[in-house]
């Protein structure tokens, strides 16, 4: 379905040299930087899955999508979707996917919703009874009812993330490219939009690239996921398999009533836990430990930290994508050494 | 190829009927653009009445025929101003800020798509003017208005707007490369200022510049010349309309050239 | 007056400092700008061409040159953005957090575009007023520039600039009721450049036009400091016309603040 093989973009970047001289030289003969972007990157994806595609900020997942999508051109290496290549014939690639990206609305602003969908109807020239099909289907799963008549301006985010989903799915994609599709949301609307994306997954065999910095998105919807950092691949597998390899670190997040009651906790000889396993970090009264929930039980952890120090505003957090990923090269290292 | 252009105009239908629809939403806003324009027109004339009241003609031209000049000035400026506003935007940020992506995701013709997106109704004040001042004087100035006079100055107005338009197009494009060039467009665009006014006004070194450089003279006066004068149709309308179909086709392939290279921003 | 400083000089600075780092499209915007000027001298030039006498309404070629350029230069320099940052403040509903902060709702504007026409000011005045002064020489064979002319001439400016910052100000609360404030500036530009005489002298209008304009605010704007530049008033008519410019400014300075507490009122009954 998806085969990406060895990709890598470069772009060039123009050094800004200082002064009222500087700048007219670099009019006229701009001194240039290779700055690159996505050194060596390869996966593949099988039809009808859900790709969770996940790094930190700056990895490159962007522009990976970007040139998946046919909107930038890479500098060497290939990619092939449905067997076809992006940049080839792009009128024609693009025909067969849909992309959203978070950031950013692809939808007309001043048109309202119904009005955008009859555009879009007439560009990617749908029948109409296959039409009226797909926008009962998407009212269905996404709830577009409440704003339709709406100008996209006046939608609020997660109204504007369903409006923009669905239009990237009128002319029935065999690929629907999701990039931070539930950036800024709240977790109700998160909830939703994660069932509509499995929604369409299921309807019509859709296979899907989902880029995120969010665990969740990735845990309720992928089994496989390709995690990038710095432009290269760095993991491929199953969530539960990322987590089994990189440890289940929680985040414990508490105030102290007295500051010196700090030293009484000491979460290392207690759970017999080794440096990798355990930090701590205080700031006056409040303090957070960051600690393996496979040594060191959730509860037990919580239950320790009360019975030792008197607490107020206890919290229990799982690890973000950047945590994993800090592990991840802290692993690396230590491997190499 | 017959389809593919119900299609297109289906298109551009839905996005006029929706700029349209939002200027019965802000009437007040509407009128003051068109007001804004018609107003500046105004002021320009009040000038020229004010000079012409104490000199009876200016190198050979009189009070009419320079209005005439002025009014079809205004009518190409119009057009494209109404059909073709959006190409500023490009220049001034949707390139910079990765704006551009959207078109790229889509299958159609860049340019096409992002031209019909907009339809600038504020123009329609500069076309009031340009139409009102050639209806008023056109009794007034010795033109033959013969069938064949009649397409020619269909011609002449469709390739001078296609200049303004090319010109815009080339100067937009330029962006793709340095990711803003709205300033540019600005400044070449400005250049019409010279086209209001008969060329031979102007020293040897501008008439050049605006004859064959960016040659906004034949937006009005060179054309609008063959209509008073009936001089050279050769060189007043061919070359309209030979400058529009080079300028065109430079913005078109430059503008395809840029897509290529064109590097989204950021992130 | 320390802590006035204290608080006002940051936004000069910053003025600077845009200025400074937009530079290329401050010059690509002169050029533009700068063209249509280009365009009436080559319109006059006509003019005189086909005009009998060796003056026209009392102007000579050199004067008009003169009258153009300068007239340019000040119109530049006059020029304000106070409509568009009131306008854009009221838009995005940022204007309610200038009631809550213990600053003058008008000087962090003020202050912002002084610091950056500053900088224009020296980029446009030096080489303009440098090659106006050595054409007059090259065409008369005689040096016209004096020094007190000149600085009355930069008083008539500074007042003139503080004059368009307030009308601006006020034209900008119309963003209340408008939001297409682009075409609402063509009007405002429009219907300035006909009053203030930037467009043409006002010496060129029918008498009794020429009494009104030469009374109502705009004429302080443009007209005056020009025509204080090229000597065309003597130091009683100067003294009238910088006391009448005065006048206006503190007329709009007033108005400004009057609507500034009306629209405060406003805000507070709509809660923002």
């Amino acid at each position: 379905m998806i085969y990406v093989e060895n990709i890598r973009k470069e772009f060039k970047k123009t050094i800004k040299q200082p002064g009222l001289l500087g700048s007219f030289k670099s009019l006229f003969n701009p001194k240039t930087e290779k700055v690159v972007a996505v050194d060596d990157i390869s996966f593949n994806v099988g039809k009808g899955e859900i790709l969770g595609f996940i790094g930190p900020n700056g990895a490159g997942k962007s522009t990976v999508i970007k040139m998946l999508t046919g909107i930038l051109t890479p500098t060497s290496g290939s990619c092939t979707i449905n067997g076809q290549n992006p940049q080839k014939d792009r009128k024609k690639y693009v025909r067969e996917i849909g992309v959203v990206f978070g950031q950013r609305t692809q939808l007309w602003w001043d048109l309202p919703l119904t009005e955008t969908y009859a555009v879009l109807k007439e560009i990617y020239e749908v029948e109409d009874t296959a039409y009226k099909r797909k926008m009962a289907f998407l009212n269905e799963v996404l709830e577009l009812d409440g704003f339709i008549k709406s100008p996209v301006r006046t939608l609020s985010l997660g109204q504007r993330m369903r409006a923009d989903i669905a239009a990237s799915l009128l002319h029935s994609p065999k690929v629907l490219f999701l990039d931070e599709p539930t950036i800024g949301l709240d977790i109700v609307v998160k909830d939703n939009i994660r069932k509509a994306i499995a929604a369409i997954n299921a309807e019509e065999k859709t296979t899907v690239i989902l880029t995120t910095h969010d665990l969740g998105d990735i845990e309720t919807l992928s089994k496989r996921i390709v995690m990038i950092d710095k432009g290269r691949n760095v993991f491929e597998g199953t969530v539960s398999d990322l987590k089994e390899s990189y440890g289940q670190m929680r985040q414990l997040n508490f105030e102290l009533e007295r500051a010196e009651e700090l030293e009484k906790l000491d979460y290392k000889s207690r759970f017999n836990l080794s440096d990798d396993d355990i930090a701590l970090k205080s700031d006056g009264l409040s303090c957070e430990v960051r600690f393996n929930s496979a040594h060191a039980p959730v509860s037990e952890v919580v239950s320790y930290t009360l019975a030792t120090a008197k607490v107020s505003d206890i919290s229990v957090k799982d690890a973000d994508i950047e945590e994993i990923i800090r592990r991840l090269y802290q692993k690396g290292v230590e491997a190499d050494a | 190829m017959l389809k593919k252009l119900r299609r297109a105009l289906k298109m551009h239908r839905i996005f006029i009927a929706q700029d349209l629809k939002k200027l019965m939403e802000y009437k007040l806003d509407f009128l003051t653009g068109a007001l804004g324009f018609i107003v500046y027109q105004t002021v320009n004339l009040l000038f020229l009445w004010i000079i012409f009241s104490s000199i009876p003609q200016l190198e050979g031209f009189s009070y009419d025929e320079i209005l005439f000049i002025y009014g079809f000035s205004l009518i190409p400026k119009a057009i494209d101003h109404m059909f073709f506003d959006h190409l500023w935007n490009i220049g001034y940020w949707y390139i910079a800020k990765g704006e551009f992506d959207k078109y790229l995701t889509r299958p159609l013709n860049t340019y096409f798509t992002v031209v019909v997106e907009k339809f600038q109704v504020d123009a329609i004040g500069e076309l009031v003017v340009g139409i009102a001042l050639m209806a008023s004087t056109v009794g007034k100035v010795n033109i033959h208005w013969s069938g064949l006079n009649v397409l020619l100055f269909i011609v002449a107005v469709i390739a001078a707007t296609l200049i303004y338009t090319g010109i815009k197009t080339i100067t937009a494009a330029i962006a793709f490369w340095t990711k803003r060039s709205g300033q540019v467009i600005q400044v070449f665009y400005m250049m019409n200022e010279f086209a209001k006014y008969p060329a031979t006004i102007y020293n040897n070194a501008v008439k050049f510049l605006i004859t064959y450089i960016i040659p906004f003279a034949f937006t009005a006066f060179y054309p609008a010349s063959y209509f008073l004068r009936g001089d050279n149709p050769l060189f007043n309308i061919g070359g309209p309309v030979l400058a529009a179909a080079v300028l065109m086709t430079a913005g078109l392939l430059l503008w395809n050239k840029g897509v290529k290279a064109y590097e989204s921003a950021g992130s | 007056m320390r802590r006035f400083l204290r608080i006002y000089l940051p936004f000069c600075k910053m003025g600077v400092q845009q200025m400074l780092a937009y530079r290329f499209n401050f010059i690509f915007f002169l050029v533009g700008e700068m063209l249509s000027s280009v365009v009436m001298y080559f319109v006059w030039l006509a003019v005189f061409n086909s005009s009998e006498g060796e003056t026209f309404m009392g102007f000579s070629m050199t004067d008009m040159t003169v009258y153009l350029f300068v007239s340019f230069a000040v119109g530049y320099l006059t020029y304000s953005e106070g409509s568009y940052a009131v306008a854009e403040e009221i838009r995005d509903g940022s204007i309610a957090m200038r009631m809550i902060k213990p600053v003058r709702f008008d000087l962090p504007f003020l202050f912002q575009e002084i610091g950056s026409r500053s900088v224009t000011a020296l980029i446009v005045i030096v080489p303009i007023c440098t090659l106006v002064e050595v054409y007059r020489f090259a065409v008369t064979g005689a040096v016209v520039f004096n020094i007190v002319n000149f600085l009355l001439f930069l008083l008539s400016l500074v007042i003139a600039y503080l004059l368009s910052f307030y009308i601006n100000v006020c034209y900008g609360f119309m963003a209340f009721f408008l939001k297409n404030l682009w075409g609402a500036n063509v009007l405002k530009d429009a219907i300035i450049s006909f009053l203030s005489g930037s467009k043409i002298p006002i010496a060129f209008m029918p008498a009794a036009l020429q009494t009104v304009l030469n009374f109502l605010p705009f004429s302080s704007l443009s007209y005056t400091p020009v025509m204080i530049y090229m000597g065309m008033y003597d130091l009683v008519t100067i003294v009238q016309k910088l006391t009448l410019q005065l006048f206006w400014l503190a007329a709009f300075w007033g108005l400004s603040k009057l609507i500034w507490l009306q629209a405060t009122k406003r805000l507070c009954v709509q809660g923002g």
